[in-house]
């Protein structure tokens, strides 16, 4: 594997670790198993495409509005749908996400169809020399933005006091209600986090790659195998998966052939599961 | 009661499937397929209802058997065996595949157990598309067509996928009856109380997926015949789970008669959002799970069960006042 191959498959999996951590909060800390997730980071895209056409907002700054709307839909969507039934075993809240899968799904293509779009950049042609490899200026942008999210998300979860709490109840539920946290409201920050994040990637994604519908089952794929790499509920496990996937990716293209991209990381995540369900990362104690 | 309840159901069972053979001398050919398909779900329903319903594990990835029944049938047929040699290897290669997954995968609990399902779907699915020179790669395979006409063949899958469904009811309530039964039931109570009573987990586990493979291999044998071309895509499809998990939680998780009630009422309403939405059928299906979700929760046997469950302890209240 050639420098520019790998510098390509960090570049990739810095987005993929941004797009794992959400996800594997969402499934660690408040055990929801999102399948609207993928839904979730493409409605970023589509919001960052309509802010670009309508007022020429570059993705890098309507990604914060996009992460600002979708922490308020996942709050929405936790309050209403999951809350009552997260005592229901995990039928319920596979079949209650994936019912808001299928309509944003619905939403989405009724709205923006199922074609592929791309937000044009100015820059997106423009790259950088490294050694004897290139660098597109734009997917190293969209790496650093990630890179600082992940350090925000981090310091949230660690320095600030809902972060704190938010730990507590992941540890010990019945613990942190003992000494009067609200458990309740530090699942409910959690899985708006969770979904903020994904409408975050969505924007990055959006200003690199094209995107459409199609993308919705897929992106659940990776999610799931970023976030058992990483051990649930664990950032930098889930930061580490994320990278691990996109070196896997591109590395399973160059030797084996792109056709097989998807089964190699099927094939990782069931030997991880098998082999420390807990993640490559992960404590015991989560999940 | 007066009447013996066992011998009212066994008798109202028997009129309901002459009823169901008789069926088709009535309704068009379309219906006819629309209740075939019912049929299928409904076995593949069966099958997720004795993991899910009965045992507590979610099996996410069950569309991988209905998957290896309907590709060993097409690669089979190929090759040029009798419809009637190929359905007993399906469900010989599920089974297989069942056991030698099983053993490691069911180690896992709960969500662990669901996703790594997924997964080897998922690499199977990817596996089935690239060897193209056996299973005919991303564009499908295609199997023997019936040498008769359109209306025979259909009523003879009808008569076949009813069969067969009735075959698997019977089965996994014999099964549920049975004292491996219980130890299924105990492992979703408690499965390491079940474990130190003496009750081997593993091999009920196990034994329980590969029969629910048996079942769901060998709807995916007669689909594949049925439709006379597969895809990949198609028949290892995430969206069977789905549908058929919907509709276990529509009739009622862990009795045997919800994934037949279910089935008839989840394909029959989306046959009309079919017809009439077709631009939202995907939201208009997502709104009616919430709505389920919501308001029938113990599914459609859980409801009439407390509603009768009800009425007999206000009957008994009176009675006694």
């Amino acid at each position: 594997m050639s420098l520019q191959m790998l510098i390509n498959a960090i570049l990739l999996g810095g987005l993929y670790a941004l797009m794992g951590i959400g996800f594997s909060l969402q499934w660690g800390i408040s055990g929801i198993i999102n399948l609207s997730y993928g839904a979730m980071v493409i409605l970023g895209s589509y919001i960052s495409l309509e802010f670009f056409n309508l007022f020429h907002l570059d993705p890098f700054i309507s990604m914060i509005i996009s992460g600002a709307i979708l922490f308020v839909i996942g709050a929405a969507i936790y309050r209403t749908l999951l809350q009552p039934f997260l005592k229901g075993g995990i039928v319920f809240t596979i079949i209650l996400t994936f019912a808001v899968r299928l309509i944003v799904e619905n939403i989405i293509l009724k709205v923006w169809s199922a074609d592929y779009r791309t937000i044009r950049l100015t820059y997106a042609g423009s790259n950088f020399q490294f050694g004897d490899a290139y660098i597109p200026l734009i997917k190293f942008l969209a790496f650093l933005v990630a890179a600082v999210l992940i350090y925000l998300t981090y310091l949230f979860m660690m320095k600030t006091k809902i972060g704190k709490g938010i730990q507590a109840v992941a540890l010990d539920k019945e613990g942190a209600q003992a000494v009067g946290m609200d458990v309740e409201k530090m699942y409910l920050i959690n899985f708006a986090l969770g979904t903020a994040l994904a409408g975050l990637t969505g924007s990055l994604w959006a200003s690199i790659y094209s995107f459409s519908p199609h993308l919705l089952g897929p992106i659940v794929g990776k999610v799931f195998i970023i976030a058992i790499l990483g051990g649930l509920g664990n950032i930098w496990g889930a930061a580490a998966g994320g990278l691990l996937l996109g070196i896997a990716e591109t590395a399973g293209a160059v030797f084996l052939g792109s056709e097989w991209q998807e089964a190699i990381g099927m094939v990782i995540m069931v030997s991880v599961l098998l082999w420390r369900p807990y993640g490559l990362m992960g404590k015991k104690f989560f999940g | 009661m007066v009447l013996n309840n066992k011998k009212v159901n066994i008798f109202l069972l028997i009129i309901g499937i002459i009823l169901f053979i008789f069926l088709p001398r009535f309704i068009s050919g379309y219906w006819v397929r629309v209740i075939t398909t019912i049929f299928m779900y409904a076995v593949i329903s069966q099958g997720i209802n004795l993991m899910s319903g009965y045992m507590g594990y979610l099996p996410f990835g069950n569309a991988m058997f209905f998957g290896i029944g309907a590709y060993v049938t097409a690669i089979g047929m190929s090759k040029g065996l009798p419809f009637l040699v190929v359905v007993p290897l399906a469900a010989i290669t599920a089974i297989l595949f069942s056991i030698i997954f099983g053993l490691p995968v069911l180690r896992l609990r709960g969500h662990y157990f669901a996703i790594a399902t997924i997964g080897i779907s998922g690499a199977l699915l990817s596996v089935v598309q690239n060897a193209t020179e056996i299973t005919g790669g991303a564009m499908g395979t295609t199997l023997p067509i019936i040498d008769k006409s359109p209306e025979i063949t259909y009523n003879y899958f009808y008569l076949a996928m009813l069969a067969l469904m009735v075959i698997t009811t019977l089965t996994i309530y014999l099964v549920i009856k049975s004292k491996f039964g219980f130890g299924i039931r105990s492992i979703k109570a408690n499965e390491e109380a079940a474990n130190s009573m003496g009750i081997n987990t593993t091999y009920h586990k196990v034994t329980a997926w590969a029969i629910s493979a048996l079942f769901t291999s060998i709807a995916g044998a007669l689909y594949a015949y049925w439709m006379s071309f597969i895809g990949p895509e198609e028949v290892f499809d995430v969206m069977i789970a789905v549908n058929t998990i919907v509709i276990m939680l529509i009739g009622g998780a862990g009795s045997i008669l919800g994934p037949i009630i279910g089935a008839f009422v989840i394909e029959l309403f989306s046959e009309v959002v079919w017809s009439s939405f077709l631009e939202y059928h995907l939201a208009v299906l997502g709104i009616t799970i919430i709505i389920i979700v919501f308001f029938v929760p113990k599914g459609i046997t859980g409801t009439i069960a407390d509603f009768v469950k009800k009425r007999e302890l206000r009957l008994r209240k009176k009675v006694s006042v």
